[in-house]
């Protein structure tokens, strides 16, 4: 190989500010104006509202409440998309013949390419405002995802302990449950906390679209410009994601 | 109940003929070894023999069925009176040795009761006593990742005791232990075989073992049988030309007398 930079790189390097140039002239956004002292005096008065976060205990209780809401939607709708994607990516590993096959990734990708907040929105409308429209439409979105992860991680397995079990007479649930289960746990596992730190994050989100938990109390606080009562809203949110990766790494670690 | 081979072929899916025309019939309490270079159809026979692979031509018959010829019920039902000791360890790498012992039930417990195994063992004590024939029970909770190849090789064979099949056969099944832990492995098979009343059939790689522990040896060469004879007439010149390909005998101790060392691992057999 050889030291130093190649062509090539100069030219995307130019290529992309290139690019960066044209959006900004597209966008009609005045580069000089988000440098001037106004700007910034106006962005620190802006800043300066959210401080100090609103710590009225009636406000807290509420703000406990909804981040309760938060906790049992992100859990529940995780819960609900492992067992719903262990469902499906067996068909989708192809172990119950093609046909199966093709229509369980066809609904992993259906499930998969909607995004949450588009599925909040639906679930709004289908089953009223509140933290159970919240809970279907993480769930759903997250079945996707993981039933995907989960058939890639069945794919990669080796079959030799299953097809032992099979060959002395095991049904076949006993022989994926004694055989293949066990190859893939940790994988499944660690695929599993990792969109329930995700879903905690977007849990607190899609109170937006009216699915319930610290979302829907960040949105009432901010529509009426109470920056105070807001700011401890965020706080809040960071607690609880920063909680929430600490426990699921304790876990993964525990289960290695 | 035993089992036959008539014309047995078996041509595998890349076109590599594994078998051809193997005639073999054993009866039921025979303990008959395969020997043979590798890659001679060692393994591709007792797949056949497990009812795990189904040969491209001729007709098998085992334990009074014919699982190609039944219905996917009855083969099912079949495998579960049929246990094979794979050559390499079938074992997920983090099941606790108890759990994979009995696995070995699985093809005649009910699915719940499968189910409920998992979550607690149910017949510990089952499990144990196969693994104390094989000096292995203080392992009994170990994780099987935890355990070195020879015990593991060991677990596999508990689990296959353990599921006290009908049809009992190994595929090399002592390939990872030393000599004379392969000695005492071997003589347990059969000591089990005899005590239990049933057909047993192992692959060695080590010929000695073979002609000292079992009545009658079989040797295989490019898929087809070589010689079907009483072991005491096995001759140096037959184990020449079966073994002409790799050049030289592979013994695990000498052709005469057991050599196992003294003062090795005990390995209760009773």
């Amino acid at each position: 190989m050889r030291a130093g930079v190649s062509p090539g790189a100069l030219l995307a390097v130019a290529l992309l500010l290139l690019a960066v140039g044209a959006s900004f002239a597209f966008l009609d956004l005045p580069l000089g104006a988000l440098f001037t002292g106004s700007a910034a005096n106006e962005a620190a008065d802006f800043v300066k509202r959210f401080f100090p976060p609103d710590t009225s205990a009636d406000f807290l209780a509420k703000v406990a409440w909804a981040a309760l809401e938060t906790l049992a939607i992100s859990l529940l709708s995780t819960l609900l998309a492992v067992l719903l994607a262990a469902g499906l990516a067996l068909p989708a590993a192809g172990r119950q013949g093609w046909l199966a096959g093709q229509v369980a990734r066809f609904s992993l990708n259906l499930l998969r390419s909607v995004p949450e907040l588009v599925w909040a929105t639906l679930m709004v409308l289908a089953a009223g405002l509140g933290p159970f429209a919240g809970t279907l439409a993480l769930a759903l979105h997250t079945t996707g995802v993981l039933g995907r992860l989960f058939a890639e991680a069945l794919e990669n397995t080796p079959a030799a302990p299953a097809e032992a079990l099979g060959g002395s007479g095991a049904p076949a649930l006993a022989t994926f449950l004694y055989g293949t289960l066990p190859l893939v746990a940790p994988q499944w596992l660690a695929y599993a906390l990792y969109r329930w730190e995700m879903n905690i994050r977007m849990a607190a989100i899609l109170g937006f679209v009216g699915a319930g938990g610290l979302g829907a109390q960040l949105y009432y606080s901010l529509s009426l410009f109470h920056e105070a009562e807001a700011s401890t809203v965020i706080l809040a949110m960071l607690v609880m994601a920063v909680a929430v990766d600490g426990v699921s790494a304790w876990l993964r670690r525990a289960s290695a | 109940m035993g089992f036959s081979l008539d014309g047995v072929g078996l041509t595998h899916a890349n076109g590599f003929r594994a078998l051809r025309g193997v005639d073999l019939r054993v009866a039921a309490g025979e303990r008959v070894a395969l020997i043979g270079a590798s890659g001679a159809g060692k393994t591709t026979l007792l797949r056949v023999l497990a009812a795990s692979l189904r040969p491209s031509e001729g007709r098998v018959r085992l334990l009074g069925g014919e699982p190609w010829v039944d219905s996917p019920r009855a083969l099912r039902r079949l495998r579960s009176r049929i246990g094979l000791v794979h050559q390499a360890p079938p074992i997920p790498p983090r099941q606790r040795v108890v759990t994979a012992v009995l696995a070995g039930r699985l093809g005649q417990w009910p699915v719940w009761k499968a189910l409920a195994s998992l979550l607690l063992p149910l017949d510990p004590a089952g499990a144990a006593r196969e693994l104390a024939r094989l000096d292995m029970a203080e392992r009994l909770y170990a994780r099987c990742d935890r355990l070195s190849g020879g015990q593991l090789q060991r677990v596999a064979l508990a689990r296959v005791l353990y599921q006290q099949p009908e049809l009992l056969l190994a595929d090399e099944p002592v390939s990872a232990m030393d000599p004379a832990l392969s000695e005492l492995t071997v003589a347990l098979l059969n000591e089990e075989a005899l005590r239990r009343g049933v057909t047993l059939v192992a692959s060695l790689h080590a010929v000695d073992l073979a002609l000292r522990h079992f009545p009658r040896v079989v040797g295989v060469k490019e898929g087809a049988i070589a010689f079907d004879l009483p072991a005491a007439e096995v001759t140096e010149a037959l184990l020449r030309d079966l073994y002409a390909a790799e050049g030289s005998l592979p013994l695990a101790g000498e052709i005469s007398g057991v050599t196992a060392a003294p003062g090795l691992p005990p390995l209760r057999c009773a």
